[in-house]
């Protein structure tokens, strides 16, 4: 005993989490993976397409796999076999299991379960992109016992599908970029009746062999029935049914997604050797305590989304598959070939995906580029809202602002130290006995006061409701949820009983439309006590978590809506839920019926297409350097998996960060895409102005930091939102032809800003290295000092600087008037940062609507490309919106808006004797003279670039105008 | 109109507003008028190297170093060291010093008190009515907003509370020399009881000299009597008393070992207890915050945190064995005390607990005298006046002393603590002595929290439970403050504080032992206003009384924020 020091060593409870060989079906598919290598080229892959079944039209090609299950009587069992071509370029391959298909199969211990594989992902996953191909067509050219699809832009890819045994390869240019079941480890557990065996009685030798032939080919029939695990038994009443293959990325040495893990940016091998992991990667969203970092172990969200890139060539496969699923992932060195003269070793990318239910349904994208495999995955999946402008501003967060008061006495404190936010948030205390809906009478006796207060400066306030409803007599929202039966059912298709938060409760079935209904109106201004218009909502613990269930969530023999398994849906739960929160929030009464407003939802959990709803955070991080550090790749790692509106506790959730932890993680988290500090119920408070000097004051300066770049900011999100593109974006991603940089996940651009960020994660740090990887020339942002790339720099980086450089050639829109909230800078001026590069020209973009309608959709926006010409020395504003019947007057509100003061860095000599630059601004007579504005130039110094200043141009955000500083 | 007036139009409008206004342009207070008096150059206040035409004064572009040609916009709001600044930011500037020159935008507020409002918040679209309530921070309407002049009904209503404040505060100075009168009656009291005292004690001191004689006196007289007397009790039955005895010693031998047996068996349990609870401990889900296993885990901590009976204490253990052992080995032959009845000498068995190991002693010493008076009561042995052999007249003198000595000692022990009484801080005038353990209470949240004025902190819950100790007080303090003063003055204003640190409350579970200080401002009454919990128990009462008017805790400074 160590007395009154509690030292809780913190570390993840690995006895709570299935291991591989704890998961039935994992084990099994690994084995089998392991029995088709061990045999090698001698392995027998027993899938074969029918040729005769084979037809093609629209850019469908379907057919017939047969998979052999008894070699001596030649029995089959027939898989329909979907590949679809989309105009996108998108391939897609789907099987299914015709018997489980047509319901011609028992379940045992008289299941009400659905009896088809599970095909209803597609429903929560997929919004677009799914014109089918009118190009595709099949090639005549194809070998025997193949057939050659052509596809794609300008019929540049192809696949060709292998009849016997079965096989697909994607081809873009002539090469192979994608090959399927190549190594054989295509696996579909058909469905088979329970053959009651007697218990043998052991036979010496005999009956040993037997079983290990069964383990050998990953017929391990002990997991067939019934597993258990943590005192809990899955009645598994349909018996095996997992789904796996592999999939190769021939050439490919870096593969990158499949969130959310703590490991590298650049995914790690599985099957152990130095540096690699032992497990493959797991996705089975969960609520991990105190989750380890560099592990493959699963996490509270996932995306099954996988890209391989090598330099200049990006592909890419979607497993839409909502079923615990795992992958295994192995680089192999392919010697070079002695024959071809002049070619080198390379690596393959072998992965082998396998899930516990449901289809094989795989989306296959290739390319060339991370920007292109992300776009079009973001097509399919739909692209990250654009938010609420107030949503990437600062979050205020504790479990808990325990009082109303305490809340109010917050929002004042940070106006009184000058310190910006836009968000406070309250975690599950504020509910009376943790009854979603309902306020605390005692700690929170006026609800509405205090969003009043907040509303006061445009703030607003979330508050937490989770999908688990209390059970107690006479409390409204569970007699509902029970008396409508929209609760998740057990086995037995009665109401499911578990324990969370409040104690004894049951869980919304979001995957039932009614339900969704009833949720909706739970969020009404009337029905919600004490909901004001600036309330928004944290979705928690929605994998679900389930503190006695197995892995701390469901029974995986739980029905949901439809009868289908919670095995079947489990990693899309989460998303069903904010799915309904979002609707729910789109209008809380009639008035907003008609002029729906953006919803805020944050999730933990979440599955592709989530990004549509709202935002995510890494869960329950930790208090301490590595977590911070950890938190980049895994921020970097959402964006480039299409879900680009995430972030980090900053502070770190469990454990009192020193100051100078919570001063880097500020630095740091102005760079995430959702900014928000938390702390669990036991830390000290940590709120930034209890930092004291000088702490406070380098957080305020980070704070403010990323108010000024809040123009930036939102563009970046803009972008995110019609194109995919990550707000934070890695090095590969940036520069895809940089093959040094490819693993580098410790720093990070903004949008397509050209900043770059490399935020301290050690600490007493005085310097970072940072890495360059083009031929550009790079600028300090605080002091202009010049870096020239490619190459590792290394910059100051004492506790008050970010550290922060501006790769020339591009132009940064930011707002310099520190303001209490977003909300009150939406008529603040604009400085524009010219950023010179070696070719002298630079360029940027500018999205600006009202940040909190959907008018932008009726063009009630303005979009601008800013570019200087360094030939011409002129800086002009394009117009690139597209008028729709709310443009004029969303631009006559922003009419007097202005740029108050042009920045150029890297400014040329030659103006050195300017004294004032001209301005001329649309809509002007031609006659009327151009405006004057005055410049003043400073030389370079001590390595400092020359930089210049436009003093007030008064020129209109909203229009098109030039400067002219050749004049 | 939302956002129709062109910059342009605002501009002349602010020219004209200027020229009306002697001169002094939008957002300059009188303390600052003389340097905007040149109507052709500006000359940065703080920078005077810096000359700017006029007409860049308040043009809503920030062109001094120090800020002062936007004293009405918010254009130079960003000049401060918690921005993020980089060399465009600071105009003009070839490494000037960039002190920020003017307080804020100077509201007039005609009909109430001026007041500053942080540049950071001119235009921006809120109408900052509590510092600023003739709304002309908000001169340009961004975004439409328009900001009404409310400084007469303000004014009205902030002269209201004034004024009840005054009366307060007039009250509160009234009580305050009531209090710092009791509290000077009470040290009146303490000073005179320290005068008797002293008077006593001279008394005392001679009272225990004289009897010191006395006992010396009478020691001498009756030491021959004594003498005498020895030798005259043997008694012949000593061979049952020693029989007697000796069963007697069997059974507790007996009772020992079977009580020691039970002990370890308990000890085992416990340890095995501790065990599981220690392992419960460690692998419970913090996370789940679950409120009883919490409690459990918090008692846990505070029992095992606690001073541990030595467990390990072989010796007493190595004792016990010895004294469980046969009486021979322990070197008391019974046999030869029945046997050979020349030789006993009773006094033998009143010393002979010295032949038993010293951990039984006491305990054997207890049942000897028990088995003494058994032996009195049944005749087998003869009583005697008194077990050192002394007499009656000889103790009674001692006791005399003894009692002589007592009260001396407790009248040197009371003006003693009457003497650090009076030495103690009791604030200025004393005045806290008059507040000495009055306690005031007040129901926050789920709590009722309590102050017992030099005395503890306390919270009690509401919905039934134990009381929570938050500490216990140990000193006074002077802290600084600075918070905005509610209107019906109820706050702690800005300023030194006198502040009572209280310290080493309940332990608090993952935590500190909590502790509490009690900020105090002057009040009519005695008041907790508000309890914040500032980091995990570590509390913040903020608590109103007279004691503290003007002085350390007045809040005599105007109602007005000055930036």
């Amino acid at each position: 005993m160590r007395g009154n020091t509690i030292c809780r060593s913190l570390s993840v409870k690995h006895e709570n989490f299935k291991t591989c060989a704890q998961s039935g079906f994992c084990k099994r598919n690994r084995d089998y993976a392991d029995h088709a290598s061990s045999l090698s080229s001698s392995w027998d892959s027993p899938y074969k397409l029918d040729s005769s079944s084979i037809k093609f039209s629209n850019g469908v090609l379907s057919g017939t796999l047969l998979k052999t299950i008894d070699t001596t009587t030649a029995e089959t069992v027939r898989l329909p076999l979907i590949i679809t071509f989309l105009e996108s370029g998108t391939a897609r391959i789907t099987i299914d299991e015709e018997r489980r298909q047509t319901g011609e199969i028992e379940l045992r211990h008289d299941s009400k379960a659905r009896k088809e594989r599970y095909n209803e992902a597609e429903k929560w996953a997929i919004v677009g992109g799914m014109q089918l191909s009118s190009g595709a067509a099949v090639s005549r050219d194809a070998e025997a016992g193949s057939t050659k699809v052509v596809y794609g832009p300008g019929s540049t890819f192809e696949a060709v599908i292998f009849h016997a045994p079965f096989g697909v390869e994607f081809e873009r240019g002539g090469e192979t970029q994608i090959k399927f079941n190549e190594k054989g480890y295509m696996n579909v557990e058909h469905w088979r009746p329970k053959i009651e065996k007697p218990i043998e009685e052991k036979k010496e030798g005999e009956d040993a062999t037997s079983e290990e032939v069964a383990k050998e080919i990953g017929e391990d029939e002990s997991t067939w029935w019934e597993e258990s695990f943590g005192g809990n038994t899955d009645s598994k009443p349909r018996g095996p049914e997992s789904v796996g293959i592999d999939v190769t990325f021939p050439g490919y040495e870096h593969v990158y997604g499949i969130a959310e893990h703590t490991g590298p940016l650049s995914l790690k091998q599985t099957r152990g050797g130095e540096g690699n992991f032992n497990e493959p990667y797991r996705l089975y969203n969960s609520d991990v305590f105190e989750y380890e970092l560099d592990s493959p172990m699963t996490l509270y969200g996932s995306i099954p989304f996988m890209q391989a890139h090598k330099k200049d060539s990006t592909v890419g496969i979607f497993w839409l598959n909502a079923a615990e699923t795992w992958i295994d992932i192995v680089k192999a060195k392919v010697s070079a070939n002695p024959l071809s003269l002049g070619i080198g070793g390379h690596t393959d990318t072998q992965t082998h995906w396998f899930s516990e239910s449901g289809l094989i349904d795989v989306f296959v994208f290739l390319g060339p580029t991370p920007k292109d495999v992300v776009r079009s995955y973001s097509e399919l999946t739909g692209y990250t809202q654009l938010p609420q402008q107030f949503a990437i501003g600062y979050h205020q967060c504790r479990w808990n602002y325990v009082t109303d008061e305490d809340v109010r006495d917050v929002d004042r404190k940070f106006d009184k130290h000058l310190i910006p936010y836009d968000v406070i948030w309250l975690d599950i205390e504020y509910t009376e006995g943790k009854k979603y809906f309902t306020w605390d009478p005692l700690t929170f006796p006026d609800p509405l006061g205090m969003q009043k207060q907040l509303d006061a400066h445009d703030r607003k306030l979330v508050a937490i409701i989770d999908p688990h409803i209390k059970n107690e007599g006479g409390y409204s929202v569970v007699d509902e949820l029970k008396s409508k039966d929209l609760a998740v059912h057990n086995k037995d298709d009665t109401i499911y009983e578990g324990w969370c938060w409040p104690g004894s409760s049951y869980w919304i079935d979001c995957f039932s439309p009614s339900a969704r209904k009833w949720w909706a109106g739970l969020f009404q201004y009337a029905k919600f006590p004490s909901s004001a218009p600036n309330l928004f909502i944290w979705n928690d613990m929605n994998e679900p978590s389930v503190f006695n269930g197995p892995e701390t969530t469901m029974p995986k023999d739980n029905l949901h809506h439809g009868h289908w398994e919670h095995r079947d849906v489990h990693n899309i739960n989460g998303m069903t839920l904010i799915n309904a929160t979002y609707e729910a929030l789109l209008s809380r009464n009639k008035a907003e019926e008609k002029s729906l407003r953006r919803p805020f939802v944050l999730t933990r959990s979440f599955y592709s297409g989530s990004q549509r709803l709202g935002a995510m955070w890494t869960g329950d991080n930790q208090a301490s350097w590595d977590h911070l550090a950890a938190s980049v790749g895994m921020i970097l790692s959402m964006g480039i998996s299409g879900f680009p509106f995430a972030g980090a506790d900053v502070g770190g959730f469990f454990g009192n960060p020193s100051k100078e932890l919570l001063t880097r993680w500020y630095q740091a988290g102005a760079f995430y895409p959702f900014f928000r500090g938390h702390a669990h119920i036991d830390t000290r408070r940590r709120e930034p102005y209890l930092a004291g000097a000088p702490y406070t004051e380098i957080i305020t300066q980070a704070l403010r930091l990323r108010y000024s770049l809040l123009p930036a900011w939102y563009t970046a999100f803009y972008q995110a939102s019609t194109s995919g593109t990550p707000i934070v974006q890695p090095n590969y991603y940036v520069h895809p032809g940089d093959e040094k940089g490819l693993a580098v996940d410790d720093q990070l651009y903004l949008g397509n800003t050209g900043l770059l960020a490399k935020p301290v994660t050690s600490e007493g740090a005085e310097s970072v290295d940072i890495y360059l990887a083009d031929a550009e020339t790079y600028y300090d942002y605080f002091d202009f000092t010049t870096y020239q790339g490619p190459g590792t720099k290394t910059i100051p980086a004492p506790l008050e600087k970010i550290p922060i450089l501006m790769q020339g050639g591009h132009i940064v829109p930011r707002r310099e008037r520190p303001r209490r909230s977003s909300g009150l800078m939406k008529f603040d001026p604009f400085t524009l940062v010219v950023v010179l590069g070696n070719s002298g020209d630079a360029e940027g973009e500018l999205y600006l609507d009202d940040g909190e309608s959907f008018e932008y959709e009726a063009g009630a926006y303005i979009h601008r490309k800013f570019a200087y010409s360094g030939p011409t020395s002129t800086l002009s504003s394009e117009d690139l919106s597209i008028e729709g019947k709310k443009t004029k007057q969303y631009l006559q509100t922003m009419m007097d808006v202005r740029v108050e003061k042009i920045i150029i860095i890297g400014a040329p000599e030659s103006w050195k004797i300017k004294s004032e630059v001209g301005v001329s601004e649309e809509g002007t007579n031609k006659s009327t003279p151009v405006k004057k504005a005055a410049l003043s130039w400073h030389a370079a110094s001590g390595g400092k670039a020359a930089w210049a200043v436009v003093r007030n141009p008064a020129v209109a955000i909203g229009k098109g105008w030039k400067v002219d500083f050749a004049s | 109109m939302r956002g129709t007036r062109s910059l342009v139009v605002l501009k002349l409008a602010l020219l004209t507003l200027s020229s009306a206004e002697a001169n002094r342009p939008r957002g300059v207070s009188p303390e600052f008028a003389k340097y905007y008096k040149d109507p052709t150059t500006f000359t940065c206040i703080s920078n005077p190297s810096v000359h700017l035409p006029a007409s860049l004064v308040n043009d809503d572009y920030c062109d001094c170093p120090d800020g002062s040609d936007e004293p009405g916009t918010s254009a130079c709001s960003y000049l401060s060291p918690l921005s993020p600044i980089t060399p465009p930011d600071i105009p003009n500037n070839d490494n000037i010093n960039t002190t920020i020159a003017l307080p804020g935008f100077y509201c007039k507020n005609k009909g109430h008190l001026p007041a500053y409002v942080p540049f950071t918040n001119v235009n921006d679209g809120v109408c900052d009515y509590d510092t600023c309530c003739d709304g002309s921070d908000e001169w340009a309407g961004v975004g439409g907003t328009k900001c009404e002049d409310k400084c007469k009904e303000i004014g009205k209503e902030w002269r209201k509370n004034d004024e009840a404040r005054q009366k307060a505060l007039g009250n509160a100075g009234k009580r305050r020399k009531d209090l710092v009168a009791e509290a000077g009656r009470l040290r009146k009291e303490v000073e005179d009881r320290i005068q008797s005292l002293t008077t006593q004690i001279e008394g005392s001191e001679i009272k225990v000299r004289n009897l010191e004689d006395e006992l010396r006196d009478v020691e001498r007289r009756e030491k021959g009597k004594i003498v005498r007397g020895s030798g005259q009790r043997k008694t012949s039955r000593i061979n049952i008393l020693a029989g007697l005895a000796r069963q007697r010693i069997d059974e507790l031998r007996d009772t020992l070992i079977r009580v020691r047996q039970e002990r370890n068996s308990s000890k085992d349990r416990v340890k095995e207890l501790e065990a599981i609870l220690s392992t419960f401990k460690e692998e419970y889900n913090p996370n789940f915050n679950d409120e009883g296993v919490k409690r459990a885990v918090r008692s846990w901590e505070e029992y095992a945190a606690r001073d541990k009976p030595s467990d390990g204490d072989a010796a007493h253990d190595r004792d016990l064995d010895a004294i469980t052992q046969p009486d021979k080995e322990n070197g008391l032959d019974w046999d030869e005390w029945e046997d050979s009845e020349e030789s006993l000498d009773v006094d033998v068995l009143y010393k002979f607990e010295e032949y038993l190991p010293v951990p039984l002693r006491t305990w054997l010493d207890q049942k000897l005298r028990d088995l003494r008076i058994w032996a009195i009561e049944n005749g087998m042995l003869a009583d005697r006046p008194s077990d050192s052999g002394e007499s009656r007249a000889v103790s009674d003198a001692r006791n005399r002393l003894e009692s002589a000595q007592k009260e001396l000692k407790d009248n040197t022990d009371s003006i003693n603590t009457h003497r650090e009484d009076l030495a103690k801080d009791y604030g200025p005038d004393d005045v806290f002595r008059a507040l000495k353990g009055q306690c005031v209470s007040t129901d926050s949240g789920e709590y009722t929290y309590e102050i017992c004025f030099l005395d503890k902190t306390t919270q009690k819950p509401k919905k039934g439970g134990g009381d929570t100790g938050m500490g216990n007080f140990v000193r006074l303090e002077t802290i600084f403050v600075d918070e905005d003063l509610p209107p019906d003055g109820k706050g702690l204003g800005s300023g030194q504080r006198i502040a009572m640190r209280h310290e080493n409350g309940q332990h608090c579970w993952n935590g500190p032992n909590r502790s509490t200080t009690v900020v105090l401002a002057c009040a009519e009454k005695e008041e907790i206003w508000r309890i914040v919990e500032e980091e995990k128990c570590v509390y913040r009462m903020e608590v109103g009384t007279p004691a503290v008017c003007e002085i350390g805790g007045g809040r005599r400074e105007k109602g007005r924020d000055e930036l």
